[in-house]
């Protein structure tokens, strides 16, 4: 029996009959057809263009703003600054640090300015280039660690850091003492861009009652709701957001971004009563948008001479650009999670969340994690080297297990499949054999093969209340609607709502379809972030579909006269149990409960429980449940050009639950790939705050040309937060695979890069530096 | 363009993609961005791939074009459509149009591609989603279901 087989009758024995299909999405034939769904697709005829004038120097006083000559130009209908703003000029995330336009100072590189408003774009691009503003250039910061010193540029009037946070566990010091051998590097890395393939847009129009309607490319609609409403000074009941079908997201489209286009437009359409569209152009997105934060990361790691860990030292930074945005929170993952996933008895971790003048980062799938763990999984290829122990005997000695505890003593549940995450992928990639058999290439072309493990806290842990609502309702044809203002922007995970509500309904999944997220019929239900959508999203579901199940069967008890206790849903009937002859068609039900004036119309609810721990130190529960993994690569690095080719990425994934495989391995297919261009290629860079690379023709992302051979092992130890349960693995995917390949070079070459990517140029100069 | 006339009036100026898009009507050509680095406003032109952002609009006079809107319809999917749908390999969908176009392509002048033939025949449309494992794969049972009709 295959192993998918063997899982198929495991779940047959449990009684579930969806969970743990691999079912096709409910939104894939208008995406296969090209069915106009996005933003740009469905801008009205009469909408003006919009263009947004940005700075172009990192740190200045901004002396004078000249809008005269845009202003005269035929076609022009508006030319805005900041002193047009009606409401309050603020579009941030987290910390009030950021205006909607720029007025008085500019801190990075493409920060908004002023907006001009045309009725062709071209006029408006020659508009928003005839308005001139005036610097009084002032001097940049542009690394944290310069950052820090007490003479540095100041960012902000408040100081340069935005968060601190430390993790305080035993005794660091009596743990350096018990060490054998002591291990301390620096890893660094780098700006990723998300390079979501639709770029940032939103549009807007004015109701004829006065009110403002947002439609926009975005991962949290009442953000943008709350941060319109602010910018017009308008109650947020007078802006309805609608989530059009969103070209791919991966966490900046939850940021400020969406705030920006769709509150520049609602600003335009306001002021000229005619519906406008800002749609940026791919440079432009690259330059203003959040981006994954470099961090540079010091590790001083302690351990026995047989491989115990006896302690950990971190100092952790972050360069979050001007503007805080999520950053605070991003720092607080990485904090958490800087030891990667290994008991260590004595844990220092201080982490620094600093402000610059570089552009501005914020959420980006991983959020902190895929930092942290490369720095931590280069650490213990370091230390194994340094032990002359084989990196893979290393990490069992050390890897989380259930009983153990994580860096923040939370204790380790049953629901920990590090362990065979692990083995199995070792095994699948016969790790023992090519260790030996790459290590006697010689000459030009030598392979290496590296490692990884990681957890990944789920869902939103510290970083908030974890709540969601999903409405579900059964119309009177008897099909079925999910509606929930969490966004689906590719993953398929709200299809996956759908399935979750199908199996607790004992509906087909074809009776179901999705409703488009929108502030006038959906509830607030905190951020689509943090891969929540099926782990807290999905319990939402299941209660929603319960609580309709039970109205049905209610119905049906009387339609039957019998026990609605002793009924169930199946097959498309409502039937007995006991006696299959006593069944009555779905339909029939639906329609009796219409008649019968029951509502079908549902409401889910589900909040996470409270993580508890104690803040000083960071000591106690910091998630509900973890994510595990364990990723092998294997890589050939020629010798003279220094160039990295993958070969093979092996991948295992405790992911509690896979609820439809088939999406979760689309998951785990773009996520290794999006981190095999963190890994490899991909590097938005910096000089003195200006973006060098702002064009996919600079700024190189993975084509079908340079992937690898991919194997995915799918373990499952069911968490006790997401259904039937699963657990996150929208981000966990991003974790490990730069880390695994820069082992896998170091496997290779014999020297290490500690700098992210790992480019040609680098492995060259190590392998040069080796003695 | 999709097997019908048009005659138009352009600029000289004027991009095929935006002829595309804001005259024809034809949404399911992207604009990912503008620079022909993306491939999301690939159209097939007399047989070949071309990034429309990257041609004047007066260069396709008297040529065939396929778009998205000429290649299935929502009764009839092509092949390279349905599989696609089956392997779940449209996420966000931005680059499908695309990638389907890619696909069709290919399978057009050689029905039995190799894996290498598919990747390269894709690597001008960029996906951020899917890591191209399962757009991969989804041409490759397209290619043996093109086979099976043809024969």
């Amino acid at each position: 029996m295959t192993e998918a087989a063997l899982v198929q009758k495991l779940r047959e024995a449990e009684g579930l009959v969806l969970i743990g299909k691999r079912l096709q999405r409910l939104d894939a034939l208008d995406k296969v057809l090209g069915v106009p769904l996005y933003t740009s697709d469905i801008v009205p005829k009469d909408a003006l263009r919009v263009k947004v004038v940005r700075s172009t120097v990192p740190h200045a006083v901004i002396k004078r703003i000249n809008t005269q000559p845009a202003k005269q130009m035929p076609g022009v209908m508006a030319v805005l600054t900041a002193q047009d703003i009606p409401g309050i000029n603020e579009a941030y995330a987290l910390l009030p640090d950021r205006p909607l336009l720029a007025s008085t100072k500019v801190r990075c590189q493409g920060e908004a300015i002023a907006v001009v408003a045309a009725n062709d774009m071209q006029t408006a691009e020659e508009a928003a280039d005839n308005v001139t503003v005036e610097y009084e250039r002032l001097p940049a910061v542009t690394s944290p660690v310069e950052a820090m010193k007490p003479d540095s540029v100041r960012v902000h009037d408040s100081g340069n850091v935005a968060k601190y946070l430390k993790v305080r566990k035993g005794d660091v010091g009596e743990g350096f003492r018990q060490a054998d051998v002591i291990v301390e590097n620096t890893y660094k890395t780098q700006f990723q861009d998300p390079t979501a393939l639709e770029p940032e847009v939103g549009m807007a129009w004015l109701e004829k009652d006065g009110s403002i309607t947002c439609v926009g490319s975005m991962q949290t609609p009442y953000y943008v709701q709350t941060g319109v409403a602010k910018i017009l000074g308008v109650s947020p009941d007078k802006v309805r957001v609608i989530q059009a079908t969103t070209g791919g997201a991966f966490g900046p489209k939850s940021d400020e971004m969406p705030v920006d286009t769709c509150g520049i437009s609602a600003l335009v359409a306001q002021k000229t009563g005619k519906p406008a569209i800002l749609a940026y152009s791919r440079q432009e997105s690259m330059i203003a948008h959040t981006k994954r934060h470099p961090f540079v990361i010091t590790l001083k790691t302690g351990a026995k001479s047989d491989g115990r860990l006896t302690a950990s030292e971190a100092l952790v930074v972050s360069d979050t650009g001007a503007y805080a945005s999520l950053g605070p929170l991003v720092i607080i993952r990485a904090c958490f999670h800087a030891t990667g996933p290994y008991v260590v008895p004595h844990v220092k971790t201080d982490a620094y969340c600093m402000y610059t003048n570089n552009t501005m980062a914020g959420s980006f799938r991983g959020f902190g994690s895929p930092q942290v763990h490369f720095a931590a999984e280069c650490q213990m290829d370091e230390l194994a080297k340094k032990l002359d122990l084989d990196p893979l005997d290393l990490r069992m000695k050390n890897i989380l297990r259930p009983g153990t505890l994580t860096a923040t003593s939370q204790l380790v549940d049953e629901a920990c499949g590090l362990e065979e995450c692990a083995v199995r992928a070792a095994e699948a990639a016969n790790w023992r054999g090519k260790r030996v058999e790459f290590a006697r290439d010689s000459g030009t072309f030598r392979r290496g093969i590296g490692m990884a493990l990681m957890y990944h806290g789920n869902s939103l842990g510290p970083e908030g209340n974890d709540y969601a609502y999903v409405h579900v309702l059964i119309k009177p044809d008897a099909r079925v609607v999910v509606r929930t203002a969490l966004t689906e922007y590719g993953t398929g995970a709200i299809s996956g709502l759908a399935q979750v509500a199908a199996e607790t309904l004992g509906l087909p999944i074809d009776l179901f379809e999705l409703d488009r997220p929108d502030t006038a019929s959906c509830q607030e239900t905190g951020p689509t972030v943090a891969s929540r959508v099926i782990v807290i999203g999905g319990r939402a579901a299941q209660i929603a579909a319960e609580k309709l199940k039970e109205k049905i069967l209610t119905v049906g008890g009387a339609l039957l006269r019998c026990e609605p206790s002793k009924l169930t849903i199946k097959d498309g009937l409502v039937r007995h149990t006991g006696d299959e002859r006593q069944a009555i068609a779905f339909q029939e039900v639906v329609e009796e409960c219409y008649k019968r004036h029951v509502s079908l119309t549902e409401t889910g609810y589900y909040i996470a429980p409270k993580c508890d721990f104690e803040p000083e130190n960071s000591q106690g529960t910091t998630y509900q449940q973890y994510t595990y993994g364990a990723v092998v690569a294997e890589i050939q690095v020629d010798t003279e050009l220094g160039v990295v080719k993958p070969l093979k990425i092996t991948v295992a994934y405790d992911v509690g639950r896979a609820i439809n495989p088939l999406s979760l391995e689309g998951q785990i297919d773009g996520g290794t790939i999006q981190a095999l261009g963190y890994g490899l290629m991909e590097q938005l860079i910096h000089t003195d705050g200006i973006v060098v690379n702002p064009t996919l023709g600079d700024y190189y992302i993975p084509t079908s040309l340079d992937i690898p051979e991919l194997q995915t092992i799918i373990v499952e130890y069911p968490g006790p937060v997401g259904p039937y349960g699963a657990k996150a693995m929208g981000e966990p995917p991003v974790d490990l695979p730069a880390a695994a390949l820069a082992n896998a070079v170091a496997h290779a070459t014999g020297s290490r890069v500690f700098d992210l990517p790992l480019t040609a140029e680098k492995v060259l100069l190590g392998m040069k530096r080796k003695p | 363009m999709n097997g019908k006339d048009h005659a138009l009036v352009v600029e000289s100026t004027e991009r095929l993609l935006d002829v595309l898009r804001d005259r024809l009507n034809l949404k399911g050509v992207k604009e990912g961005c503008g620079t022909g680095d993306c491939g999301a406003c690939t159209v097939i032109m007399d047989g070949r791939l071309v990034n429309s952002c990257l041609l004047l609009a007066v260069q396709a006079r008297d040529k065939k074009i396929i778009t998205i809107e000429g290649v299935g319809t929502r009764e009839r999917v092509h092949p390279v459509q349905k599989a696609i749908m089956k392997y779940n390999a449209a996420q966000c969908g931005f680059c499908i149009p695309a990638m389907v176009l890619a696909g069709k392509n290919l399978l057009d002048h050689n029905p039995a591609p190799s894996t290498e033939d598919i990747k390269e025949a894709i690597s001008g449309v960029l996906c951020r989603c899917t890591g191209y494992y399962k757009l991969i794969e989804a041409i490759q049972e397209a290619a043996s279901e093109v086979r099976g009709l043809k024969r």
